[in-house]
């Protein structure tokens, strides 16, 4: 919501505050400060103006209020560290220093709320505001409780919400009751915890419940989005009277929340050339805590083909480029004024086409996000009429498709309308969900999964490929026993859901949120590893795993699945000898005349059949040798880049050989001289673009010993090999 | 960049910084070339009927028509993929440009009428051209050359264009439509040597797919000859195998309807998404999978710029380099990722901006499984993708597969499981469905297979709280009603087949496009099928909706009335019932009744509310509260006089 808030934390920096407490090693501040950074990080996330926020400290050596200044009595030891603004990333610097503990103990912590109690009625005056106080506090100072009632009063006049988190408070609700209290504390709990049930909006609790629920995510709320607002039709309301027209709204169900996008930047005063003195625009650089940052931007330059031009090609200035499209390999240039055209004209509107049973239609074939479609408020005529289409499609399992055209010359999009009487969501609803069209299914053909059909056209329904008796029942044991539908637990402890929806966090958006905020409060403090909570799902709950070990066993021994040697999995097929489908020995045809020469013309083929055929080293070695002098010589002969890429594919055939008979080295020896000749330049011309986008970008480098134990480049060294051209252009 | 090879790649995105997958080195594209062979029995028209739906296309007229089908549907959703044409058993024989190709009377009989490439406005054209010419009877290029062609020379044909043209894509087809499963008879020599010459495309990584022409009376014997030429990679799946189906006349279809079934079930190269992701069934159980995107949305390129200047349009390619303020470049060591935050920049280096994307290793795993009926019929975010099971890494995994397959289906069960495509991916929570095959009518083309799916199911984050006022009510004798309307307007076949649904406005924009890349008329209407058939909805359910429509009125009638009773009733207990004060007071502005509301109007007292009353009244509206006091008055009123009066 875009409420404006004013919250005033009221921390107390009492002595005793910076002594550690029920067994922990963090002082009792630091650990609330937790809480308190966390919220305050929130809000200067937000960087809203409307989000405001003071701090008023409890128990400071000296003094500073307002009441004390008019000269009240009661309010000394008492500071205004912040008062009500919004809070930026220097109020956070600022803070930070001055919230250590004091050595006084002689605040008072109702007085205190005074002080922030007036803060909020000054900002706020009557305008509409969340109104919030914090009062953190172990609880150890004396406090005065003669005035609570009249506090209280005046909390509620205000319209403010109280909030006491008091260190090691005893909280039977959340279970938690500190041992061998202070009989002080004890009265101070119990002050302030009436002070708390005295307020309307009034909530007392315990700060480790408070810190634990820090790791629970926070889910950002956003306003429901008015997508639609216009008629659902069936028929043509404009020709036929007949025509139904229902009244609809539409909103978003589900909208993708996406982690905060990161800029790319570089520091300026890790740029040589000390401090800049250019001319530099003052919104790309940004300061922070004297680190200047500098907006990576992208120069772009646009190159066209000219034969004239040395390599090829020319620099053309932006400004003379026209806009066009692209029909295939067509350019179509377009002016301005004709880009309309190329819209399709379309009328908002949202018209049911047909039905079509549940049955009939899988939820893998939605294409997006869930809108929700529901009557407009105030229309008792279309209320009725969609509350008629809703019941209807649920009594008869029916789905709706409609086209849908948000406003006029948008995009029309298919959707499937779902009905909701009232039992996902509790109110009557259509959900929608957009449909694929005929251009985005791409006919994938896959055999069948239950039954084997051979080259000869039978059909088996026993082979390796299908899964035997045994296996089945393994199977439907094992599904049946990690059945997660009610393994979780609702609020009250009865078995539910496991991993709902609500339950699950979207750990990368969450990740680098808590990253943002933990850095942004402690700078030099490395990443933590992600809350445990965004990670819960990542593995089957342990327990019952453990409950279905006998049927997991009893699945893996069934399957009885291999893995493929690492080593085999490339060239497994190679070794079979392949057979056209009529099985003819092709080897033996090719055998009557066999080859000792590779063309340049029929390169791959001959040079894998030369290799396939050959009976010793030296016959490989003349092969590798000779698809390598075709290679020099499609570079040396090629019309600027035209045969590169034809070079390359012969280049990936020999190096794929290579690695396979484990010949790494007659690979290495090859490229190393290509690279050489192409640096001298002795392959008629400047051929480097052949190194770095055919050779390089295509993972052509030398082979290492990462792809072939017998070679002696090392990884580093391959990589070295590849790129220290780069940098020598 | 595992797939998706078509968009142009934009250096200047800066999150996803895609892994390289394993097929990086080899681009990731697809070339086809149809050869189609030019015989007497191909050109000659079907034999004349009185029938108005008789097929009049020759087998070689279907065959272009298709190919020029085939081609503008690939300019649409491939069209970085190349295409095309060679003809051969022609009396004229044609390889490239006499002037540039060394041999260009190397293939007697093979006429390359387009050489493979990027297909554009004018193959199109050329390829209608063609069409037209041979409808005319031609005596130019269709026509047939006494002996046929020799088949080795058309594959060695085939071997230099795709050496020279597509050296290092993906996918390397050879289409031939013929309707001779003889060619060279009883010729072993010729046969052989034809053999040899399809091992060499083989090796070369040349996929063979025969579509065959049968005619009446006559089978398209594929031992004949053919099954010496095909081969099928023994690693691909078993099942897909080398059977191929015949395209006829007949049963109502055309010839060409058939050949464009056949070769569309082909068309596009089946691209995995990703092949080695494990998929870990159960803790102990992996098996290897290979993932699709069967379904995606098709958007139209983004424009481009172009250069005027030369002798011909063409595309200006960019390149972008990362420059500082200064426009000194910037080197990639010293860029660091910062967020803004409260109005500043925190950031992160590199390792660390790395660190925080990735949680975890690619994988499927399955955590459990739940009865489907506990998947919210909302709970949809974006696409699915396919896996199907692959024997390349575990051997066995097909069947345990197939199982989990068979149990899912039969208990209408689902699997949850946590998927990380890739490394630096963010990891979702989906839920495994299993699909059935769905047969598209009398062709036998499956419009989805049989395999699981992975469904990305919405993180929390993703739920909008939605609360809206509409009370559920019960059925009625208008939801009755209702129902003779949702029962009488099926779709065709009772589903929903996209395939018979044209995205409008991609086709209105490439039909814009080839009209002026050809410098045609620019069409003016578009054939849209997904406008609803209004004739047939009147003729259908017409009455019931009239029918409907009454009863609906008067029932919103009485509705209304009893609400404005209601009102009145809670209004006077609001009078002598202090116990509501705990309410918080904003909320019962927000909900002011209509009544009340129409009476401020009309007693002009809404000026008298404050600012934040209105921007609770209009809130609940549904409106938008933003602006000034006067400006939000202004709103208010109009909505009031729209709705109230």
């Amino acid at each position: 919501m875009a409420d404006k808030e004013a919250i005033v934390y009221v921390i107390d920096l009492g002595e005793s505050m910076g002594d550690c407490h029920g067994g922990r090693t963090e002082t009792d501040l630091d650990w609330s400060m937790r809480y308190v950074w966390d919220r305050i990080s929130t809000t200067v996330a937000a960087g809203r103006k409307t989000w405001t926020a003071g701090v008023v400290a409890l128990n400071t050596d000296d003094t500073n209020n307002e009441q004390d200044r008019e000269g009240l009595d009661g309010y000394e030891n008492i500071s205004v560290l912040q008062n009500i603004s919004p809070l930026t990333m220097n109020s956070v610097r600022e803070l930070q220093p001055k919230i250590r503990p004091s050595s006084s103990s002689g605040g008072d912590a109702i007085s205190a709320v005074v002080v922030a109690l007036s803060m909020i009625e000054q900002y706020t005056k009557k305008l509409k505001y969340n109104r919030r106080i914090i009062l953190i506090t172990n609880a150890e100072a004396p406090i005065d409780d003669e005035s609570s009632e009249e506090v209280a009063r005046r909390l509620d006049e205000s319209d403010i919400e109280l909030i006491v988190l008091g260190v090691d408070f005893d909280d039977a609700e959340y279970g938690f009751k500190e041992e061998d209290k202070s009989s002080a504390k004890a009265n101070n709990e119990r002050i302030l915890g009436n002070l708390a049930s005295q307020c309307k909006n009034g909530v007392s609790g315990t700060m480790a419940q408070a810190i634990e629920e820090l790791s629970i995510p926070r889910i950002k709320q956003v306003n429901p989005f008015k997508a639609y607002d216009g008629a659902l039709t069936l028929g043509d309301p404009a020709t036929q009277e007949s025509a139904l027209s229902i009244r609809v709204q539409r909103y978003f169900k589900t909208k993708r929340a996406t982690a905060p996008s990161a800029s790319t930047v570089v520091i300026k005063s890790e740029r040589g050339g000390g401090p800049s003195q250019s001319t530099h625009t003052a919104d790309e650089d940004v300061e922070m805590g004297g680190i200047e940052f500098s907006g990576v931007k992208h120069m772009r330059t646009y190159r066209v083909n000219d034969p004239d031009a040395p390599g090829g090609k020319k620099d053309v200035e932006f400004e003379k480029l026209a806009k066009g499209y692209q029909y295939g390999s067509t350019v179509v240039p377009f002016s301005e004024s004709e880009m309309n055209i190329i819209k399709l004209p379309s009328k908002k509107g949202y018209e049911i086409l047909g039905f079509v049973p549940f049955s009939s239609y899988g939820p893998f074939v939605n294409m997006g996000e869930t809108g929700i479609v529901v009557a407009q408020s105030h229309s008792e005529e279309a209320e009725v009429t969609l509350s008629a289409l809703i019941h209807a499609l649920h009594e008869m399992e029916s789905y709706a498709v409609a086209r849908y055209v948000q406003k006029d010359d948008a995009h029309p999009q298919l959707f499937l309308l779902k009905p909701n009487p009232g039992l996902e969501d509790p109110f009557e609803c259509l959900y929608d969900v957009p449909l694929p069209f005929a251009e985005d299914v791409r006919s994938y053909q896959f055999p069948p999964l239950d039954k084997v059909l051979t080259v000869t056209g039978q059909v088996l329904t026993e082979h390796r490929l299908l899964p035997s008796d045994d296996l089945n029942v393994a199977m439907s044991n094992y599904v049946d026993a990690m059945d997660l539908s009610e393994f979780g637990a609702d609020d009250e402890g009865k078995p539910a859901e496991y991993a709902p929806i609500d339950e699950l966090y979207n750990p990368v958006l969450h990740r680098v949120n808590q990253a943002i905020k933990a850095r942004a409060v402690h700078p030099d403090e490395p990443l933590a590893p992600p809350a445990d909570i965004l990670l819960r799902f990542q593995y089957p709950p342990e327990k019952l795993v453990k409950e279905a070990k006998f049927e997991i066993e009893s699945l893996i021994e069934a399957a009885e699945v291999k893995p493929v040697p690492e080593k085999a999995q490339g060239k497994r097929f190679k070794k079979d000898t392949v057979k056209p489908l009529s099985g003819l020995d092709i080897d033996s045809l090719l055998g009557q005349k066999r080859r000792t020469t590779i063309s340049p013309e029929n390169a791959i083929p001959e040079f894998k059949q030369l290799v396939a055929s050959a009976a010793d080293d030296a016959t490989l070695e003349n092969a590798i040798k000779q698809i390598g002098g075709i290679v020099r010589e499609l570079v040396r002969e090629s019309f600027a880049d035209l045969s590169y890429g034809r070079a390359a594919e012969d280049l990936r055939v020999m190096r794929e050989t290579c690695v396979d008979l484990e010949l790494p080295a007659l690979y290495n020896k090859f490229l190393t001289a290509l690279k050489t000749s192409i640096l001298s330049g002795e392959l008629d011309g400047d051929r480097r673009q052949m190194w770095t986008e055919h050779i390089v970008g295509r993972g052509l480098g030398l082979i290492a010993r990462d792809e072939s134990e017998v070679s002696d480049v090392a990884v580093a060294e391959a990589l070295k090999a590849s790129y220290s051209f780069l940098s020598w252009r | 960049m595992a797939w998706g090879g078509y968009e142009e790649r934009r250096p200047d995105a800066d999150d996803g910084d895609e892994e390289l997958d394993e097929n990086d080195y080899k681009a990731q594209k697809d070339a086809v070339l149809f050869a189609i062979d030019i015989s007497r029995s191909m050109l000659e028209p079907p034999s004349a009927t009185d029938s108005k739906k008789a097929d009049k296309d020759s087998a070689v007229t279907a065959a272009l028509k298709c190919a020029n089908q085939i081609m503008q549907q690939r300019i649409i959703s491939q069209p970085k993929d190349m295409m095309g044409v060679l003809l051969f058993g022609t009396k004229k024989s044609k390889f490239r440009d006499e002037s540039s190709a060394r041999s260009s009377s190397g293939y007697p009989f093979c006429y390359l009428f387009k050489d493979l490439d990027e297909p554009g406005a004018h193959d199109v054209r050329k390829l209608k051209e063609l069409v037209e010419e041979d409808e005319q009877g031609s005596d130019e290029i269709l026509v047939p050359s006494k002996e046929p062609a020799n088949m080795s020379n058309v594959l060695f044909c085939a071997n230099q264009v795709f050496t020279t043209n597509a050296p290092n894509f993906g996918s390397r087809r050879l289409f031939i439509i013929t309707d001779n499963d003889q060619p060279h008879g009883n010729d072993k020599t010729a046969k052989s040597s034809a053999a040899v010459r399809a091992k060499d495309l083989y090796d070369l990584g040349v996929v063979i797919e025969l579509f065959p022409i049968s005619r009446e009376g006559k089978k398209f014997d594929v031992s004949k000859f053919y099954d010496d030429i095909i081969y099928r990679d023994p690693t691909a799946e078993e099942g897909i195998s080398g059977r191929v189906t015949s395209s006829k006349s007949g049963d109502g279809l055309t010839l060409l309807s058939s050949l464009i079934s056949n070769i569309n079930s082909k068309q596009t190269p089946k691209r995995a998404y990703f092949s080695k992701v494990p998929f870990e069934i159960a803790p102990g159980l992996t098996v290897s999978v290979k993932g699709y995107i069967p379904l995606h949305k098709q958007e139209p390129r983004r424009t481009c710029y172009v250069y005027l200047n030369g002798e011909q349009a063409q595309i200006a390619q960019s390149e972008t380099t990362k420059v500082d303020a200064s426009t000194k470049s910037v080197d990639k060591t010293e860029i660091k990722k910062a967020y803004k935050f409260g109005g500043e920049y925190i950031y992160f280096d590199k390792e660390e901006a790395q660190k925080l994307k990735q949680i975890g290793e690619p994988t499927i795993r399955i955590i459990g499984f739940k009865p489907r009926s506990q998947l919210p019929t909302w709970a949809s975010m974006k696409k699915s993708i396919f896996i199907f099971p692959s024997e390349e890494r575990v051997v066995g995994s097909t069947r345990v597969f197939s199982a989990l397959w068979q149990k899912l289906l039969r208990d209408s069960k689902i699997g949850i499981a946590w998927f990380l495509a890739r490394s630096n991916a963010s990891p979702v929570m989906v839920a495994i469905i299993p699909s059935g095959s769905k047969d598209e009518e009398n062709t036998g083309t499956q419009f989805l297979s049989a395999g699981l799916w992975l469904y990305p199911l919405p993180f929390v984050d993703d739920v909008r709280t939605v609360d809206l006022d509409a009370t559920p009510r019960p059925a009625d004798q208008l939801t009755n009603r209702m129902r003779s309307i949702v029962q009488n307007l099926q779709l065709p076949k009772a589903m929903y087949n996209p395939l018979k649904y044209p995205n409008p406005s991609l086709q209105w924009h490439y039909k814009i496009l080839q009209a002026m890349a050809l410098e045609e008329e620019v069409p003016e209407t578009l054939d849209d099928a997904t406008i609803p058939k209004y004739r047939q909805i009147d003729k259908r359910v017409g009455q019931d909706m009239a029918d409907l429509k009454a009863e609906a009125a008067v029932k919103a009638q009485s509705l209304m009335h009893s609400r404005a009773l209601k009102r009145d009733v809670e209004e006077d207990d609001d009078g002598d019932r202090p116990a509501k004060r705990a309410k918080p007071v904003k909320k019962e502005s927000d909900s002011l009744s209509n009544t009340q509301l129409r009476l401020a109007y009309e007693q002009d007292t809404l000026s008298k509310m404050t600012v934040a009353v209105l921007k609770g009244i209009l809130a609940s509206k549904g409106l938008s509260a933003v602006g000034k006091k006067s400006d939000l008055l202004e709103k208010l009123g109009q909505w009031v006089e729209e709705n109230l009066l």
